[in-house]
């Protein structure tokens, strides 16, 4: 089944406003009465949240199944479902079928309505200032990457529900063959890109460097390819350890020296390869093997080193974060990263939970993901010199972090003093970063 | 083999590097006299310059496509040459100023597998912080050239000349060549990549000059017709057998060994691979030697230069630029009716044994002078490595140890006169006294 | 001639399990039997057929391209003679027979035709195929009064499009009210004013006893509670309900007029599936099992039928039937879904029916059983999953009686968004 683009409503973001519901009315019946309104925003089960009613262009829709007059069908290369008013028979049968009240009567018009995305333009995202109705372009994105071959073989040796196997593969598949890959010790090559006595893993060409070298390494492929009048792009896949400690200095180097690389750190806040030891990368207070919690032992006892603020300091042509729990961001940031990294140092810094070092079940991955920047665990922003520093999206009113916390293994031991702390760092970093900060969030 | 002599056997020998300039004039090779007369037409370019600066021209010759610099004493200024050359334009070359030596080194191996002709120099503290990219160049059968500015180890603190740091890694798996001269210098660093680059071969070289005596003693040099050193060297080819390029895809360096499966095996080929590389680096280093003097119409021994061995009773063995004053303190002792020769080691890994051998067998001592210390041992390694080659020798032939030359300190025409009388009480003794400080009482 | 899947009939459970069966089996051999030469398409739409509303050429479900796409093999314009499960073999009403592995049977209902004497020798019109429709609205042309027999919800239709048409039409009904299926006597009785209104006149409680031909067309007899009635029209439509259209298993396990027993996997027997108006099924409320015969009910079982005919890992038992219908009359809407009463059950009423608008909720512990409007607004698929699910209303009962619309979408976002 082909996925297609969609309104994604965000329940954290929203604030009951109704601007949307006016926007659909106007937008579809002229009128402002936000009872017209083709999308329903209600409140929720506890007071001061909000949910919505609106079609989910279900990929098998039920309201299409129930219909006896052929008035309704899922258009095949929109993904809408779309409703024929030339052949409904108003019987209201599609309302029976649809569980979620995407389709309903609409008295004053006489006949039934529902949501038809305007044509791929929907005023009630056009109209949420909050950001809790996004039209989504994943599937977009999807359909895209989806003809793009994976440059990875099936069967990497990841953990169960591995999300830095993901960011590997939507990297690589956006970046193409015509390019070298470094993949440092750790995750990436631990699973098998690089190969293990003869065979490899990955069908571009890719090189074990030491955990010390990868930029530099990267810096006279790049060049001596140059040299040769060849546009080859230089790519690492590092994860935070061997970018943020030991290989720090050669990334700081390649970055000074406006290396063009494009540099992709895979942050799983440690050395989890290796066996889950703490990186400066590790946040304060979390478990790893070498920061265990016991008797006296609290977990780690000093902040994240914050390793993409730090390279923003560098001047680099392209700085930004991103997280598989975003991808449309992502996709866009890696466009924009191997666009950077033909004329100057380009660094990634992808947010990669690891089911196994951060013990959490594997199945819930983007979900924390997801929650990690809901609740500004993580932010997600670019940098460009030109343009400064932008979030991509807004930090303002997180989710609670006791939401992330609670997710995950590695913080079940946190006092609520550790909890002050964390929550101290994550608002101080939001306000640097906001001063940093030259526009708004982008919509 | 042995070579034409001193012109001046008389210049005081308080000047090595002064003596080495006046032994640059061209010595042939017996049955290639009429060399001479191609030669005298050349007329060769002359300049004067220090060995920093020579290696730079070396650098310049051969055409590198990639030098990574990091300045350390006493190598500063010959990437300083390097560079300027670049800023001339005499040198095409991508110069990359990174951050440290390790990244010296690595950006070096990214540019090589992606087809560059490589170079840089280093010594010392900064030859140990690129250890780690070090150790795998010669794994993954890289032809690089590097010049190890030799300079005593820390600690003590010292910035003066000595052969610790290439001697501490003598087994990492790299050739190592050790000049006696500014010329030498010269021209090993562009023999070395004909050397390193050979497909029997295709393994980095080390060319060793001695930091203090030969990276700022000025000599006469002569500068090789870039035409002749491009015949010399031929096509660069440098990444035919491992490459990181699109269009051919491979994955380099992957994983390999274990318990099981077909990874021992593996290992043991590539291992073998290596050690059957370094071996065949023997040929290939006497073939280069001959082939320059064919080119360019100047000769070098190329893995050891036996100097008046014929009827020596005892020898004596050395290592880089101390060997201009031992073959004075040589010349002297013959005039004195002591019967007494030398063999230089050039080539020191692969270590030359069997030409060892066969150079010291017919002698009844040997005195052995390092400029760094087997700490193992309490020796030096040059000496230890000698009594491997005397080994394998029918009759048992004694041999001591000297160390001399540590930090800066000189190794003196009166040094080697010494180490010869303690070499000719060995001979009557046959047994070697401990090793012996040359510099303990300086 | 083999097919792996075969499936007899083409409407809503018959196409609702093509898509389920190629969901999960995209290779083998798929045919289906219809019984019909057109497209297939829904009973429903037919009398909006005979109004006008709807152009017969633009009602198929489904056409050849989406066949083509799921590589379905179409039999159009035959019926079905027999099925021997033995040899897994049908044979069709022109002579071929067909080998199968597996056996939908979706061949619906036929109109059941009281047996009132006489009836059967009058020229009277029912309304179960497209070619019903046509004749009936060619009819309705040149007539002048009708007579419906039976208020369900063909017969209904049937008397609104009649009347809209400009007949004088008169229902009769069996039963004491309009649709007893869905709506009890207060919901009816805001319906039959509307048919009032328009001049329509309904009969309940009304049988008919006697048919026979008269000069302008036909004459029926009609007992009611209190004594005889003669009504006379040009145009006479049977409009009282239906039979599972399974006559072809005569002298099988499966024989008989009040449909195929299944179980939750819409089994009927070794290789034999049934779904839709044929099929026999639990009722969700439990007691014995029921003939649905209603649309959603068909798409639902045609689902189960052809996720355990392609064995989908992923299927859910069939949950039980749940009665469910929405009826629009005269511009106005009724929603039924659920059952009007249960053992236990509370009442709910609400609404104002001197408005024409009513609103009756039924629960027991808590949990909605059923719920019927007219006119007033609340999601029927909504509804029905708060049934399926049990969901326990008592904590919001309040405000669900008040405002069932947004009380049921705000439950629906925390428990199925």
């Amino acid at each position: 089944m082909t996925a297609y683009s969609t309104l994604r409503f965000d329940a954290a973001r929203c604030t009951g406003c109704g601007d949307c519901m006016t926007a659909c009315a106007v937008a579809k019946t002229g009128s402002d009465d936000p009872g017209r309104s083709r999308l329903r925003v209600l409140p929720g089960n506890t007071p001061g949240t909000w949910e919505a009613a609106v079609c989910r262009q279900c990929g098998d829709p039920r309201c299409v199944s129930f219909c006896p007059a052929a008035a309704l069908a899922k258009d095949p290369e929109t993904g809408t479902v779309e409703w024929d008013g030339a052949k409904c028979v108003n019987c209201l049968l599609c309302t029976v079928g649809c569980a979620y009240a995407g389709i309903a009567f609409d008295a004053a018009a006489g006949h039934v309505a529902k949501c038809d995305h305007c044509g791929g333009n929907p005023a009630c995202a056009a109209a949420c200032g909050e950001g809790a109705l996004e039209w989504m372009t994943t599937a977009r994105i999807y359909n895209e990457v989806g003809q793009d071959e994976d440059l990875f073989v099936p069967g990497l040796a990841g953990c169960q529900g591995c999300n830095t196997e993901i960011v590997m593969r939507h990297a690589m598949r956006r970046i193409g063959p015509d390019c070298v890959l470094a993949t440092p010790p750790g995750c990436v090559p631990g699973m098998g890109s690089v190969g293990y006595n003869g065979m490899t893993g990955t069908k571009v060409p890719v090189f074990h460097p030491l955990l010390t070298n990868a930029a530099s390494m990267l810096a006279g492929v790049r060049r001596a390819h140059k040299r040769q009048g060849r546009d080859v792009l230089a790519v690492a896949l590092a994860g935070d350890g061997g970018a943020s400690d030991v290989g720090f200095q050669s990334l700081s180097g390649a970055a000074e020296r406006g290396e063009e690389i494009l540099f992709i750190v895979i942050d799983n806040e440690g050395y989890m390869n290796t066996g889950m030891q703490r990186s400066s990368c590790t946040p304060f207070g979390a478990w790893t093997s070498t920061t265990p919690v016991g008797e006296r032992g609290r977990g780690k006892t000093q902040d994240a080193k914050n390793l993409p603020l730090i390279m923003v300091m560098h001047e680099c042509d392209y700085v930004a974060t991103a997280s598989t729990a975003f991808m449309e961001d992502f996709y866009a940031k890696l466009d924009r990263a191997i666009a950077a990294a033909r004329h100057g140092f380009a660094y990634l810094h992808v947010y990669s939970p690891c089911t196994t070092g951060w013990r959490f079940p594997a199945e819930k991955n983007i979900e924390v993901a997801r929650r990690a920047v809901e609740c500004n665990f993580v932010t997600l922003w670019e940098f460009t010199p030109e343009a400064g520093l932008r979030f991509t999206r807004d930090p303002d009113r997180p989710r609670p972090l006791a939401d992330y916390l609670s997710a995950l293994g590695k913080f079940r031991h946190l006092g609520a003093d550790q909890v002050g702390h964390l929550e101290r760092h994550l608002a101080e970093n939001v306000k640097r970063l906001r001063g940093l900060a030259r526009e708004p969030a982008a919509a | 083999m042995s070579g034409a002599g001193p012109l001046s056997p008389t210049v005081p020998a308080s000047h090595p590097e002064k003596r080495g300039l006046l032994r640059m004039t061209p010595s042939l090779r017996p049955g290639e006299a009429d060399m001479a007369a191609v030669l005298e037409k050349k007329k060769p370019k002359v300049i004067v310059c220090d060995g920093n600066e020579a290696a730079a021209w070396g650098v310049s010759l051969a055409n590198v496509d990639m030098v990574a610099v990091y300045p350390i004493t006493p190598q500063s200024s010959l990437v300083e040459y390097v560079a300027k050359f670049v800023a001339d334009g005499r040198l095409k070359a991508d110069i990359v100023d990174v951050e440290g030596e390790h990244s010296v080194l690595s950006v070096l191996q990214g540019g090589m597998l992606a087809g560059a002709r490589t170079y840089t120099a280093t010594c010392g503290p900064g030859l140990a912080f690129m250890f780690e990219p070090y150790l795998r160049t010669p794994g993954l059968r890289m032809p690089m050239v590097m010049s190890i500015v030799t300079r005593d180890t820390l600690s003590p603190q010292s910035v003066w000349g000595g052969h610790q740091d290439a001697m501490s890694v003598r087994e990492a798996g790299w050739i190592q060549l050790y000049c006696e001269t500014v010329q030498e210098v010269l021209d090993t660093v562009v023999m070395a990549y004909r050397i390193a680059e050979h497909h029997d071969v295709m393994l980095p070289v080390n060319v060793c000059h001695d930091g203090n005596y030969l990276s700022y003693g000025a000599s006469r040099v002569e500068l090789p017709e870039q035409a002749d050193v491009d015949a010399f060297l031929g096509a660069k080819d440098v990444n035919w057998h491992v490459a990181l390029d699109p269009t051919r895809p491979m994955g380099v360096d992957p994983l390999t060994g274990g318990a099981g499966g077909p990874g021992p095996r593996m290992f043991v080929k590539y291992r073998k691979g290596q050690c059957r590389g370094m071996q065949n680096a023997l040929a290939v280093i006497e073939e280069a030697h001959a082939e320059w003097n064919r080119h360019v119409g100047r000769w070098h021994a190329p893995l050891i230069e036996p100097y008046r061995m014929e009827d020596a009773r005892f020898a004596l063995v050395t290592l880089g630029s101390m060997t201009g004053a031992a073959k004075d303190a040589v010349d002297e002792a013959r005039g004195a009716g002591v019967s007494v020769g030398l063999v230089k080691v050039k080539t020191y890994r692969p270590f030359p044994l069997k030409a060892i051998a066969a150079a010291l067998a017919p002698v009844e001592a040997v005195g052995v002078i390092d400029r760094s210390v087997d700490f193992g041992f309490d020796c030096g390694p040059l000496y230890k490595d000698v009594l491997g080659a005397l080994a394998g020798l029918p009759r048992r032939i004694p041999a001591r140890s000297f160390i001399g030359g540590l930090a800066g300190a000189d190794i003196t025409v009166g040094h080697v006169q010494r180490v010869i009388g303690e070499v000719a009480e060995l001979a009557a003794s046959g047994t070697p006294g401990p090793t012996a400080w040359l510099n303990e009482r300086d | 001639m083999h097919s792996h899947y075969l499936i007899l009939g083409a409407s809503h459970a018959a196409l609702s399990a093509v898509a389920a069966i190629r969901m999960a089996d995209t290779d083998n051999a798929l045919t289906v039997v219809a019984k019909e030469p057109h497209l297939p398409y829904s009973p429903t739409v037919l009398p909006y057929v005979v109004s006008g509303r709807s152009d017969p050429a633009r009602i198929a479900l489904a056409d050849e391209a989406w066949f083509g796409e799921r590589k379905v093999d179409v039999l159009r314009g035959t019926g079905v003679a027999g099925v021997d499960p033995v040899l897994r073999r049908v044979r069709l009403a022109d002579g071929r027979e067909l080998f199968y592995d597996k056996l939908l049977v979706a061949t619906g209902a036929r109109p059941f035709v009281p047996p009132v004497p006489g009836l059967s020798a009058l020229p009277f019109h029912v309304l179960r195929t497209l070619d019903d429709a046509l004749a009936l609205r060619e009819a309705a042309r040149g007539a002048r009064r009708a007579l419906v027999l039976g208020a369900g919800l063909i017969g209904s239709h049937a008397a609104e499009n009649l009347a809209k048409a400009g007949l004088e039409v008169t229902v009769v009904e069996r039963e004491p009210r309009m649709l007893p299926a869905y709506f009890d006597a207060r919901a009816a009785a805001i319906i039959e004013r509307r048919f009032a209104e328009h001049g329509v006149r309904v009969l309940t409680g009304a049988t008919v006893r006697t048919a026979e031909r008269a000069a302008e067309g036909c004459r029926l007899g009609v007992e009611n509670g209190a004594g005889w009635e003669a009504l006379e029209a040009d145009l006479l439509v049977v409009g009282a309900g239906v039979v599972p259209a399974t006559d072809f298993l005569a002298g099988t396990r499966m024989d008989g007029n009040r449909g195929i027993p299944v179980d939750d996997d819409m089994a009927a027997a070794e290789g034999i599936w049934a779904a839709g108006d044929c099929a026999r099924v639990a009722s969700f409320y439990g007691g014995p099992p029921v003939v649905g015969g209603i649309l959603p009910d068909a798409v639902q079982q045609g689902r189960v039928a052809g996720q355990a005919m392609a064995g989908d890992p992923g299927r859910k038992p069939y949950a039980g039937a749940i009665p469910l219908n929405t009826y629009t009359f005269f511009g106005h809407q009724a929603v039924s879904v659920g059952v009007q009463d249960l053992p236990g059950a509370e009442t709910h009423r609400c609404g104002d029916p001197a408005a024409g608008r009513d609103l009756k909720v039924v629960t027991r512990d808590g949990r909605l059983a059923g719920i019927f409007g007219i006119d007033w607004p609340f999601d029927g698929g909504v509804m029905w999953e708060l049934i399926l699910r049990r969901v326990d209303l008592a904590p919001v009962m309040d405000r669900f009686l008040a405002d069932p619309q947004d009380t049921a979408r705000t439950l629906m976002s925390k428990l199925w968004r």
